[in-house]
């Protein structure tokens, strides 16, 4: 038993692990297990958008400032597709962010507009409206919006390369366009102007809130719509169980450590060392990979990343915050002997002994049969009607 | 016959008022006009884009600039018995933003010529315009910095001079408060093993709150106070110097962290310049971020003749 869980916790996961009493546990869990989030029971929605969401899933979060409709989320993705939005125009959002691998790209690290490696490797945006914080290891950006601002407008590394010297040309762009001038007009009425930054921002985080993934076999399995194969339901078991532990980090309906929602009134945000480096035993990670660590300049922040949701892991290869890790089988390998052994080249050291190390990863006797099991329930996380969904595809391509 | 005598009294009032807006007319009780000026040196050399500097860093080298652009506020004018009465700005426009309490001036000695076509711009501005309540001044206080309140404020919606693309710092959230960037002349072909030496000042170690959206605070704010006791602004201007900035620092590679100092906390590179701002920089992360001894031993900034 993990002595670290109060007793109540661990009754709740159970409850959760098994199906049983599902939303009054969830509920509970968000509550009172180190979350610091509260479940509520009725969803404040306007008149203007509708969530469809599984029972189990809290009303999201939407800043009073940038409220949702369809005709916004609609100008959304057509932005979110455009590559008219680079400097270059040569990239999209999309080109990071493909549908069918749940808006990764599959890279170890992704190239910008200019061609520029970007350090760490595309996340994943299935119920990206759910993250406390956005992008790998930054405290600072909590809104979709503010996080926009890094792709569109970084210089190191150059993204979609959006500067002061071309910002008015990519914006005249779209001025160019009747259909753009008809979709702002229709997304933001009443304004004299629609077409600006503020809005391009607004209507892709828009259309982002409304990437929401919940239809999972292990959904359809919580709803009594499907069952689990042995193997999947062993892999669950030792999921949510003591021995592999995985629920501390990924145990949220979202399968992550970091939700916030409509009712979140104090939110927490962890960030973990996993024990990926240790160069030279001094717990460093390398440059500029080095987590929280490059913002705070603190010691115990080194390697310290966020835990991505889990959902739809299956189509996220390769893994961790530099694609180091190429298979879900290396993943589970990884985790079970507790941090990874870099034995020769400059990033040689120990991670296993890294002394900034999330305490939740320890070595863990797990057998070859148990690491596949775990596999094979996390591929059950695949939401096959999300990565194909027409209301989220490339609008372009059916023009 | 009242409506007249009401225009009358009405018209009068406005007179006063003009009057009173326009600093007296002259009268020495007035408002008085204050203009600090800034001026880019290395040394006790005037510097511009797309003319070689010489002698920078440790090795003496020769560079261009790449960009010349800070943040400047919280300026204060001293009088003799060492009271501060603060600056009011003019009114908001390209360069300037008054809003509550707070204030911002963006000084820009770039022209987007030479090495700095690439992230530069053609418009220029020297000087932080304002006035102060009619005394003797004797000083003038200031930091290189954006105000707290300022500084996490939205890129895209800003107010001018808080959107320029090239000031925003999304790592942190944040801006730059001073960018100054230095890059081998010979470009390509040249030999420093990494291009181009970039200062960027900023808080770090900032946190949002998911629950409100917003940015709540820095653990390292990176403010640089400076003063002089002794500055005339009708003779002398203020040399923010290169050569000072990038003094005992080897600005053709870059040992670790960001190319140059970006204020990484235990960014090697950022030992020396920080030393130059005489801010709290610590090399294992401890460092304040807070003006050592209000700023007394900086030597970025300098009183020179007009």
């Amino acid at each position: 038993m993990n002595p670290r869980a109060p007793a109540r916790c661990r009754a709740l996961r159970r409850a959760f692990a098994g199906g049983a009493t599902l939303l009054a546990g969830l509920a509970l869990l968000a509550g009172g297990c180190g979350g610091g989030t509260q479940v509520i029971e009725t969803r404040p929605s306007t008149d203007a958008w509708t969530w469809v969401l599984p029972a189990y899933f809290p009303a999201p979060k939407v800043p009073a400032d940038n409220q949702m409709s369809a005709p916004k989320v609609e100008l959304g993705r057509f932005l979110f597709h455009d590559p008219r939005l680079s400097g270059n125009g040569l990239q999209s959002c999309a080109s990071c962010h493909h549908q069918d691998k749940a808006f990764t790209d599959g890279r170890l690290q992704s190239i910008g507009s200019t061609g520029e490696l970007h350090p760490r490797s595309a996340q994943h945006l299935g119920n990206v409206v759910y993250n406390a914080t956005l992008t790998w290891a930054n405290p600072s950006l909590v809104t979709l919006e503010r996080q926009m601002e890094t792709p569109l407008f970084g210089e190191g590394p150059v993204e979609m390369g959006v500067n002061d010297a071309n910002k008015d040309a990519v914006l005249q762009r779209l001025r160019d366009d009747a259909d753009y001038a008809a979709r702002f007009a229709a997304a933001f009425p009443g304004e004299s102007t629609p077409i600006g930054w503020p809005n391009v921002i607004k209507a892709i985080a828009s259309f982002q809130r409304t990437l929401i993934s919940g239809n999972s076999k292990y959904d359809r399995y919580l709803q009594g719509q499907a069952t689990l194969s042995a193997s999947e339901e062993r892999g669950k078991n030792l999921f949510f169980g003591e021995k592999a532990e995985c629920f501390h980090c990924h145990g949220s309906f979202n399968f992550n450590d970091q939700i916030v929602h409509a009712g979140s009134r104090v939110v927490e945000t962890p960030f973990h060392n996993t024990g990926l480096y240790n160069i030279g035993g001094t717990g460093a990670f390398p440059e500029p990979n080095r987590g929280v660590f490059e913002l705070s300049a603190k010691a115990d922040d080194m390697g310290r990343f966020r835990a991505p949701s889990l959902r739809n892991v299956e189509v996220t290869a390769p893994y961790m915050h530099d694609g180091t890790i190429g298979t879900l089988a290396d993943v589970l390998k990884f985790y079970a002997a507790g941090g990874r052994h870099i034995t020769s080249g400059p990033h040689a050291g120990d991670g296993r002994a890294n002394p900034y190390k999330s305490d939740l990863v320890t070595l863990i006797d797990l057998s070859e049969q148990d690491q596949a099991d775990i596999v094979e329930f996390l591929k059950a996380l695949t939401d096959h009607d999300f990565l194909k969904d027409p209301r989220h595809a490339n609008p372009f391509v059916a023009r | 016959m009242q409506i007249h005598s009401l225009t009358h009294l009405t018209l009068a009032a406005m007179a006063a008022a003009a009057l009173t807006a326009c600093g007296g007319g002259g009268d020495d009780d007035g408002p008085k006009a204050v203009t600090l000026e800034f001026a880019a040196y290395a040394g006790a050399t005037p510097v511009k884009c797309g003319t070689a500097v010489a002698g920078l860093g440790s090795g003496a080298v020769e560079a261009q600039i790449k960009d010349f652009r800070f943040y400047v506020s919280g300026v204060q004018l001293i009088k003799a018995d060492g009271s501060k009465v603060p600056l009011t700005l003019g009114a908001n426009d390209d360069w300037n933003l008054t809003s509550g309490s707070n204030a911002v001036t963006l000084i820009d000695l770039e022209d987007g010529t030479g090495s700095c076509a690439g992230t530069g711009t053609a418009a220029t501005n020297a000087v932080v315009k304002g006035t102060v309540p009619a005394g003797d001044y004797v000083g003038v206080e200031l930091t290189m910095g954006v105000p707290f309140a300022f500084n996490h404020s939205d890129y895209a919606t800003a107010t001018k001079p808080l959107d320029i693309q090239g000031m925003a710092w999304s790592w942190q959230s944040g801006r730059k408060f001073a960018k100054i960037e230095v890059t081998d002349p010979a470009g390509v072909a040249g030999t420093w093993t990494a291009k181009t030496f970039n200062f960027h000042l900023g808080s770090t170690g900032c946190t949002g709150n998911p629950a409100s959206g917003e940015t709540v605070s820095c653990s390292t704010p990176n403010r640089m106070g400076f003063h002089f006791h002794a500055f005339d602004p009708t003779t002398q201007k203020i040399a923010v110097d290169l050569k000072a900035l990038l003094a005992g620092t080897d600005i053709t590679k870059n040992v670790a962290g960001a190319p140059g100092c970006m204020s990484g906390g235990t960014d090697p590179e950022c030992l020396k310049v920080f030393e130059a701002l005489a801010i709290d920089w610590k090399a294992d992360g401890s460092g304040t971020g807070l003006p050592i001894d209000e700023g007394h031993a900086q030597t970025l900034f300098r009183a020179v003749a007009k």
